[in-house]
């Protein structure tokens, strides 16, 4: 490595030229002596005849030299000089630079906590989510009975361990009050499989695990901060959960919060209790850690081989079953994937906006500089040395503006929380070495990006028209390529408005839907309950229809209800049916959204019935409704009244009769069109549904109330999560809404740097040519003319720009196919309107170097010269 | 009167040293000696001269540098010629003699 040696050589090279030389000075001196010279005469002849001992070292050592990086503190002093020269052309670069990588750095911290960084877990890469399903239904029963579990853990040769859980919110009775906690009951191995161990405190251990062992449990970190206020001796404590006595051996740590963010207390589930053996059973949602050089491939491989044996050992009920295997990664950050990207893209497009401008920039500023390059050429510089002196300058203010930018990304972790704090590993987002080299990266992509082509420029103009001062009279080439940069600049920003234009339509289209239900006046809230009480379904419904019915008596209240999923809010949940009356078609199979609801539900949420009549709960047979979109597809639009359905391949067949056919409505999302969709009528699908509650009044004012009422007849349960249904059908857009906020921003920055880019282009343009315009008024051009034609220069160059942007953005859109609802990827309206808006704001960014242009004082500037 | 550097064309100095080292294995000073010595004292070469060029050489690649036992028994650098040297000094070699002729017969026929 030439320039190692040439910086940090030199210490080891001295000494060798020295005794090189030296040797060189004795044997003259011994010749000297040969000829009969007295030994001091003789040496000192030598020297004499030798010549400058240090000179020449100096210039062996100059031998050595690299000069780009000898020379660099030099270049950086300069830079340094030049800047402080010029703080107002500075300024602009830097902010700009700022801007462009602060928010690529943002957007890509982002990128890397949620897309890139392995998950928090030693070896994350080894986890993977493992799920069951029946290949020939579309039902999603990923769940994992305990036993298949325990089967799968120990038959497999892939995995290290496989473990499992499930989430269940519990009410914890130790305290005065009871007090709501979110429980994750865990399969055996379940820490070892996160690879993660207690803070304080211990695991679980295997008689903990085992049926009839001690019932113990772990707390989270913030649990233990909360109720134990961090106090150490919180080991051997007993929580009183579910009505048993749990005794606390560990505390996890703060960064461990799976399977939920806000989970409390984990606790066993003990093998070989009475609920574990089925084989039907849909408990636990499954992880397993890969050996060390397993493939995902192998795994799925080795697991289905797995289960077909399992299928040949158990064919009632493990015949059908298949297995997926996937990184744990993929199914948590799903969702999020494509809106960074889009994001990612457009704040690159955002930066090579910003260096086109810089360049447009720094080109201007080489003319002004023309005479004092020409000034180091002719006092003995090489090109590579302006270059390098020129490169260096801009890399120096490419630094600063990522040292501003990454204040920029630090600030925007917190703009993520806030406005997307659904979006999955977001607490993970923070700035740290990855951020800083990125950003790094960035500027010195920036500084090539922006600084080779004025630098090239710069440097190349030689000697050749020296000093000659030639630039003020010169229309030269020089102005096409700043003209061409502006263009560059409209179209990518063009590009980028449309994909933000297309974005604010779908969200305002979203917005203007009518979803089929009426979402205002809704009160939603969950009251706690335990899966424990399935065990006793007719108690357990008994149980909510009673809170049902005290709800709806409420003074206030219009009416109440149950739903299993909320309306509106996305999510599916389908499964296949079949007719038990008259053939089945088996070509088109009858599969259905599955929504549980009380009967209540349809007056609540104000869907209407279209014919046939309301469900009600009846204790011996399951009735359902149907939708239109239902009644159309299977049953030919028909009375629907009396038909029986009956789910397929499902372990637990459910089984009801069509009691009428109700309006169609988006339940699974406002963006989402109606799909054939049932209504099971069960009040208590699940131990704690969602309870809706239409009010009368402002729903957020009734909340007191529906607690106090609620704990007159359940005083041990508690009441959590409550909030209007209209935010949670905001919230569910708010992924949709961070990328629309955020693309619109960096469209309106890009729309705003393109205009500086051409603002500062026609003044620099005007400067160079004052004197043409000078010399044309004092011809008898009229100031009218003047202004028309570099106003139409500025519009001519933002019209070509708005073409190339307009093929861009119909070329881009595509990527935002599946983010659009309501507006077609190649809307002409958005698109119109678009270069409308850029053509209006360049014209007004043409409008002042064109007024300045008209006023430009004929003979001043041609007494100038 | 003897030639200094400065009166030798550019490049000269580099062929008459890569010339010098393809005898053998030489040092900085036995260089400067042959120079005197072949030319019969008309050729002087400085050492402000002979050492940058050596070092300049050596960075090239032309000559390769071992560090050994002088005649009278004591450390000095030794220069030898590498592949790539032998290479450069025949075409420098070639140039040479084609230069040489043609100065020639341009200075005979202005005679």
């Amino acid at each position: 490595m030439s320039w190692w040696n040439s910086l940090f050589g030199k210490k080891a090279r001295d000494p060798l030229l020295d005794s090189e030389l030296r040797f060189h000075i004795e044997e003259l001196t011994n010749a000297n002596i040969a000829a009969g010279m007295p030994p001091a005469e003789a040496r000192r002849q030598a020297v004499l005849e030798f010549g400058g001992r240090e000179q020449i070292k100096e210039e062996l050592r100059d031998v050595y030299r690299v000069p780009i990086v000898e020379s660099a503190p030099a270049h950086l002093k300069s830079a340094f000089r030049f800047i402080r020269k010029s703080p107002s052309f500075s300024i602009a670069v830097i902010l700009t630079l700022a801007l462009g990588i602060g928010a690529n750095s943002a957007v890509f911290s982002a990128i890397d906590a949620i897309l890139l960084r392995p998950l928090p877990f030693p070896n994350g890469d080894e986890l993977m989510a493992i799920s069951q399903f029946n290949p020939k239904i579309q039902s999603p029963t990923i769940f994992v009975a305990p036993v298949r579990l325990e089967d799968w853990n120990r038959m497999n040769s892939t995995f290290q361990a496989i473990t499992g859980y499930f989430a269940d919110d519990s009410t914890e009775t130790s305290g005065a009050l009871p007090e709501k906690i979110t429980m994750a009951f865990v399969a055996p191995r379940f820490l070892q499989v996160w690879g993660i161990g207690p803070a304080l405190g211990r695991n679980f251990s295997h008689e903990e695990e085992q049926l009839g062992g001690p019932p113990v449990v772990l707390i989270s970190d913030r649990y233990w901060r909360q109720r134990f206020a961090a106090s150490s001796d919180v080991l051997g404590k007993k929580l009183r959960v579910a009505g048993a006595a749990s005794e606390i051996v560990g505390v996890m740590p703060a960064s461990f919060r799976f399977p939920v963010r806000d989970v409390d207390v984990w606790s066993p589930v003990q093998l070989g209790g009475p609920y574990t053996l089925e084989r039907t059973d849909t408990w636990y949602r499954t992880i397993g850690r890969l050996k060390p050089g397993a493939t995902v491939a192998q795994a799925e491989a080795n697991l289905s081989t797995v289960q077909a044996q399992l299928g040949r050992a158990f064919p009632q009920t493990d015949a059908d079953l298949a297995v997926d295997v996937q990184p744990l990664k993929k199914p948590t950050v799903t969702g999020a994937r494509k809106s960074l990207w889009v994001l990612f893209g457009s704040v690159s497009l955002l930066l090579l906006i910003a260096c086109t401008n810089i360049v447009a920039l720094l080109l201007a500023r080489a003319t002004q500089r023309h005479h004092e390059i020409s000034v180091r050429f002719s006092l003995g510089a090489t090109r590579g040395a302006v270059m390098a002196q020129l490169l260096t300058e801009t890399f120096v203010l490419a630094l600063c503006g990522a040292a501003l930018g990454l204040m920029v990304a630090g600030g925007a972790a917190s703009v993520f929380r806030s406005l997307a704090a659904d979006l999955p590993r977001v607490d993970e987002i923070r700035l740290d070495w990855r951020i800083v080299l990125y950003s790094l990266a960035c500027s010195v992509a920036a500084t090539l990006l922006c600084g080779l082509v004025p630098a090239l420029r710069g440097a190349g103009s030689g000697v050749s028209g020296a000093l000659a001062q030639a630039s003020r009279t010169q229309v030269s080439a020089r102005n096409r390529l700043q003209f061409l940069l502006v263009a560059v600049q409209v179209a990518l920003a063009v590009t980028l408005l449309a994909g933000a234009g297309l974005l604010l339509r779908s969200l305002q289209a979203v917005g203007r839907v009518s979803p089929g239900f009426d979402s205002s006046h809704i009160l939603t809230m969950h009251i706690s309950g335990s899966w424990g009480e399935t065990a006793d379904m007719p108690g357990l419904i008994h149980r909510v229809d009673r809170t049902i019915d005290f709800l709806g008596a409420t003074p206030g209240v219009e009416s109440a209800a149950t739903t299993a999923a909320l309306p509106g809010v996305p999510g599916k949940y389908q499964t296949e049916l079949r007719f038990l009356e008259g053939e089945n078609d088996p070509e088109r199979k009858v599969v259905v959204e599955s929504r549980f609801v009380s009967p209540g539900y349809f007056r609540t949420m104000k869907i209407p019935l279209l014919s046939g009549e309301l469900c009600r709960e009846d204790a011996k047979s399951t009735n359902m409704m149907v939708n239109r979109s239902f009644a159309d597809t299977f049953l030919g639009g028909g009375d629907a009244g009396g038909r029986h359905l009956q789910t397929v391949g499902v372990s637990f067949a459910l089984q009801g009769q069509i009691q009428g056919i109700v309006g169609d409505a988006r339940e699974q999302g406002l963006s989402r069109e109606p799909t054939p969709t049932v209504y099971w009528c069960m009040s208590a699908p699940l131990p704690d549904p969602f309870y809706l509650v239409r009010t009368h009044n402002n729903p957020l004012t009734m909340t007191h109330t529906l607690r106090a009422r609620i704990h007159e007849i359940e005083p041990s349960r508690s009441v959590f999560d409550i909030a209007p249904l209209d935010q949670h059908l905001d919230d569910a857009l708010s992924e949709n809404r961070l990328r629309t906020v955020l693309l619109t921003f960096f469209a309106a920055t890009a729309v705003s740097l393109a205009c500086i880019g051409l603002y500062g282009t026609l003044t620099y343009s005007l400067g160079l040519r004052r004197r043409e315009v000078g010399l044309r008024l004092a011809l008898g051009a009229s100031r009218g003319k003047i202004l028309k034609r570099f106003l139409l220069e500025g519009l001519g160059v933002s019209f070509l720009g708005c073409v190339a942007g307009s093929a861009l953005a119909a070329a881009s859109a595509r990527t935002l196919a599946g983010m659009l609802y309501g507006v077609s990827p190649s809307d002409p309206a958005t698109l119109s309107a678009v270069v409308l808006l850029v053509l209006i704001v360049a014209a007004a960014a043409s409008l002042v170097p064109a007024i300045r242009a008209a006023r430009v004082e004929p003979m001043k500037v041609l007494r100038e010269e | 009167m003897p030639i200094e550097k400065s009166d030798l064309l550019q490049g000269t100095l580099d062929m008459l040293i890569l010339k010098i080292v393809a005898l053998g294995p030489v040092h900085g000073y036995g260089i400067s000696q042959r120079i005197r010595q072949i030319s019969k004292e008309v050729l002087k070469v400085q050492q402000g001269s002979l050492y940058p060029a050596l070092h300049r050489l050596e960075k090239r690649g032309w000559l390769e540098a071992e560090w050994g036992e002088s005649e009278n028994g004591r450390e000095a650098k030794f220069y030898k010629l590498s592949a790539k040297g032998r290479k450069q000094l025949q075409s420098e070699e070639s140039n040479w003699e084609r230069l040489a002729q043609a100065v020639t017969q341009i200075m005979q026929m202005a005679q």
